[in-house]
């Protein structure tokens, strides 16, 4: 029996289905994204389960007992919200209390685990302090505190990450996966950023237009897309023209391309424009397959200039085709 | 803080000076010795002072107004919560209609409301109730409530709730403890401001008062249309003096900020 179980999953608004027939088995201790583009149904989803909102059809089973209906306070699920929602009037120790403070712990038991979940974010040394008065990444951590205190068996995160700035979001990346590891709490996250739902996951659920379009490790989600759309929300990809002549499309990901010396490749390609990444060089490309886009590794060794001619090359297990009509 | 420009500051300076003008030569005149409303040279007097506690009949109707003023300022508020709750945030046909509903009695003159609420009340025999008086102000000061409210309302985030429910909490414990305290300064400020306008009220309340429940703007109304004399100043020196002294001890107990903007 799956921990989480969403069976047929729907939620119509009038004619709009903005959720339409999700399934998705989840085990215990597993950390999933949902995936997709904003207004792909993934944010509806976690309503779903978190209570806010009512399905219109399907069922929602956690550990074996039918939730679809039952009210989001008698759910006892952990949810951190977009926008952190941190109660402004009370201090972070109290934010944190509040839900055990609702489940009746005694008052030095409460004390005790508030502490304890305020130590596991780091924010031990902030407890009197009010919501107004830390930074976006300390909210952030007293949101998760707030949730994960309560000991729930399902830890909602909505987008919660994309309020805080690229280098502070990539931390909280890895330190949101050591904390769930630590704890073990079932999780599902929604984002509509690749890179983070790649980085945490165990498996990714691919939402497009209220339905499931692909569930799958990150790895494979990115080396084996289920469509060319997904193919191109999860990465870069160039199209290669068929190897016969009703053959399907072939893709190829920007990385898996090689430069060499002009005539020593499969096709040769003129440098039309390079971006330097840092640690990557990305090139534009124009060659007789069509534009190409190439990321190559900052080996140390100069780019090639615009105008260059050079020659593209690849192995052909890289090579990607997609079923027909998927878009 | 950005600081000021000398501009800024000497614009803002003439502004409160104009608006608080009238009442500094007010509270002067008061303590006149003269007979006729003028400002004090060298003497002072607290005559008009003591003429003033020599009319009962004004002590009374301070106290009426203090009470009616208190009453209808809570029972607004207490309408203007779950109205403006259910405007802001509920979604059902008639919301809009209900809002302009609810601040419809700002746009009718009090005369209007005054001569009709005179003829009402003479037909249903409430005349000299002080419960129909303060159902009428409370009609009138309403929509200041609903204003405010609907103000601290709108751009409230709705997952702080969402959250309070998700660990636990029962309706009534979200409004109670997280709702009611992130509305506050909306409540307090709306209820002080019915508590003003129910308390400066005269134009309608001329109309229905009657001599046991005559407020103190109505007396002083009346007052001044037979005789005037320094005592009316003296009173408003009263009220005026009343009036700083509570927004001091407001200040001081809770912050005047707090109260009325939310800040801490």
């Amino acid at each position: 029996m799956p921990f989480l179980e969403l069976d047929a999953l729907s939620k119509h608004y009038g004619p709009v289905k903005a959720v339409d027939d999700v399934s998705l088995s989840v085990e215990q201790g597993e950390f999933i994204s949902l995936l997709g583009p904003s207004g792909c149904g993934k944010t509806t989803t976690l309503q779903m389960i978190a209570g806010f909102v009512d399905a219109t059809a399907g069922r929602i089973r956690l550990q074996g007992r039918d939730i679809t209906h039952a009210p989001a306070n008698t759910r006892g699920l952990g949810i951190v919200f977009q926008s952190y929602a941190l109660f402004p009037h009370m201090t972070v120790a109290d934010n944190v209390a509040f839900g055990l403070e609702m489940q009746k712990v005694d008052r030095a038991e409460r004390a005790r685990r508030v502490e304890q979940a305020l130590a596991l974010v780091h924010l031990d040394a902030h407890a009197g302090r009010y919501p107004r008065e830390l930074s976006g990444g300390q909210r952030q951590r007293v949101a998760l505190a707030r949730a994960i205190v309560i000991r729930p068996p399902l830890l909602l995160l909505d987008e919660p990450l994309s309020n805080l700035d690229a280098k502070l979001r990539e931390a909280m990346q890895f330190e949101l996966r050591t904390i769930q590891q630590q704890v073990g709490t079932t999780t599902i996250m929604v984002t509509h950023d690749q890179a983070e739902a790649f980085s945490v996951s165990d498996r990714v659920v691919v939402m497009q237009s209220g339905r499931i379009t692909q569930i799958d490790t990150p790895y494979e989600v990115y080396e084996h897309p289920a469509s060319e759309f997904i193919s191109r929300f999860v990465g870069k990809t160039n199209l290669l023209p068929p190897a016969t002549a009703n053959g399907p499309q072939r893709h190829i990901r920007p990385e898996k391309l090689t430069l060499k010396p002009a005539g020593q490749g499969r096709s040769d390609a003129t440098v039309v424009d390079r971006f330097f990444l840092g640690s990557q060089w990305l090139y534009h490309l124009e060659s007789p397959l069509g534009p190409m886009v190439v990321v190559q590794v900052n080996d140390g060794s100069p780019a090639h200039a615009p105008g260059t001619v050079v020659a593209l090359d690849w192995d052909d297990a890289t090579l990607r085709t997609l079923p027909e009509g998927s878009r | 803080m950005p600081r000021n420009g000398s501009f800024a500051i000497l614009f803002n300076t003439l502004v409160v000076m104009f608006m608080l003008a009238p009442l500094v030569i007010v509270c002067l005149v008061a303590f006149t010795p003269e007979n006729t409303l003028s400002l004090p040279g060298w003497n002072w007097s607290l005559r008009w002072f003591r003429k003033v506690f020599e009319h009962p009949d004004f002590v009374t109707s301070f106290i009426n107004s203090l009470w009616l003023a208190t009453v209808s300022a809570s029972i607004a508020v207490g309408l203007a919560v779950p109205a403006s709750l259910a405007i802001t945030r509920g979604n059902f046909p008639g919301r809009q209609a209900l809002e302009g509903l609810f601040l419809s009695p700002l746009v009718i003159p009090h005369l209007v409301l005054g001569v009709a609420l005179l003829q009402m009340f003479a037909r249903i025999g409430a005349t000299g109730s002080f419960v129909w008086l303060s159902l009428a102000h409370v009609v009138v000061i309403t929509p200041y409530a609903m204003r405010l409210l609907i103000a601290a309302m709108t751009g409230y985030d709705r997952s702080v709730e969402h959250a309070a429910l998700s660990l636990g909490a029962s309706r009534l414990t979200v409004f109670r403890r997280i709702t009611l305290p992130m509305i506050l300064p909306g409540v307090s400020g709306g209820w002080l401001l019915c508590f003003i306008n129910s308390f400066d009220e005269v134009t309608m309340s001329i109309f229905i008062t009657a001599p046991s429940t005559i407020t103190l703007p109505v007396k002083m109304y009346m007052y001044a249309t037979e005789s005037i004399d320094p005592m009316m100043a003296a009173v408003s020196a009263l009220v005026v003096g009343l009036t700083a002294a509570t927004a001091l001890l407001l200040d001081r107990i809770y912050g005047l900020d707090r109260v009325l903007v939310g800040q801490r």
